[in-house]
């Protein structure tokens, strides 16, 4: 019942609310997600410190931060598991409002390694806010 | 024996081709707006509509939230409830409400189909560009096998439940507003 072919899919998006806004932070905090055992935060936040930006991660929700950092990770197996897809959202620290997301969908044929899915994510991010 | 393990086989095989035929469809306008929305408070106001995020649906890919459709959405949704005076294109209503999606998170197989959907709401008074509300809305809605056989189907329905509760939320939270 998969949904899904062995046909290549890849889609790339980004969104901005406001790009200022966006361009104005100097602290984040990436929110590990609880179920992740593959320390993709840790990519987040690296991929995050190569921009010039401040960044911790971990499980806490911090308010002294420019940003908090969330992110969703979806997995297939083919052969061997691959990440699907990355969702990667800046937030409002105070009230969780969304300041940018970006989403990458990549099936098997195209398949990404997780950096660079986060590259890919993150750099269209801040493409997009420019 | 033989017959009825062949004719067995053969209900299984059609069901599974009935299951992956076709192509995913994206979610549409009409299934994504709120039936009997109905809200407490009426604005006096004009308003524009401006939606991002969204995602068109390739053939091989599964159903998507275009922005072209959620705005459409959004604008009969707003038509129905009568919550604003009227809707203008551009940027000259007295009101400007940006919705952008977030968060889709669609399952890739399964008999029912779970999808979580956030989307930020923004409305913004345009003769001072002051913020009415901001607004992070998160829904939820499930199809099962009673709603479609079809899996492509059964996942656009639920898309669509998502996004009409996502829209009732969304401008039930508007008419609460005093603007």
């Amino acid at each position: 019942m998969a949904l899904t072919s062995g046909c290549a899919v890849n889609r790339a998006t980004a969104n901005v609310d406001n790009p200022a806004a966006l361009n104005g932070l100097k602290t984040m905090y990436v929110s590990k997600l609880e179920p992740d055992g593959r320390g993709i935060n840790v990519l987040i936040a690296d991929k995050l410190r190569t921009r010039g930006y401040t960044v911790a991660t971990g499980t806490e929700k911090p308010l002294d931060v420019d940003a908090l950092v969330t992110y969703k990770d979806k997995w297939m197996w083919d052969i061997t598991m691959y990440m699907l897809e990355l969702t990667i959202t800046i937030r409002d620290p105070k009230n969780d409002f969304p300041l940018a997301s970006g989403n990458s969908f990549h099936t098997s044929l195209t398949r990404k390694s997780p950096t660079e899915m986060v590259d890919e994510v993150v750099d269209n991010i801040f493409k997009q806010g420019k | 024996m033989k017959t009825l393990i062949q004719r067995i086989s053969l209900i299984v095989a059609s069901l599974a081709v009935l299951n992956l035929a076709g192509c995913a469809s994206p979610a549409s306008h009409e299934g994504m707006t709120p039936q009997n929305l109905t809200v407490s408070k009426k604005h006096p106001y004009s308003i524009s509509v401006e939606t991002k995020g969204g995602s068109e649906t390739g053939a091989m890919d599964s159903s998507n939230i275009s922005n072209a459709d959620l705005k459409a959405a959004i604008e009969s949704s707003i038509v129905k409830s009568s919550l604003f005076k009227n809707i203008v294109q551009g940027k000259s209503g007295d009101y400007e409400l940006t919705v952008s999606v977030t968060e889709i998170s669609k399952p890739l197989f399964g008999l029912s189909f779970k999808v979580d959907l956030e989307t930020a709401w923004s409305l913004v008074k345009k003769s001072d560009n002051t913020i009415a509300m901001r607004k992070v809305i998160k829904s939820t809605h499930t199809a099962t096998m009673s709603d479609a056989v079809v899996a492509v189907t059964r996942l656009r329905l639920a898309v669509e439940g998502a996004a009409q509760e996502n829209i009732t939320q969304g401008l039930k939270a508007i008419s609460e507003l005093g603007l």
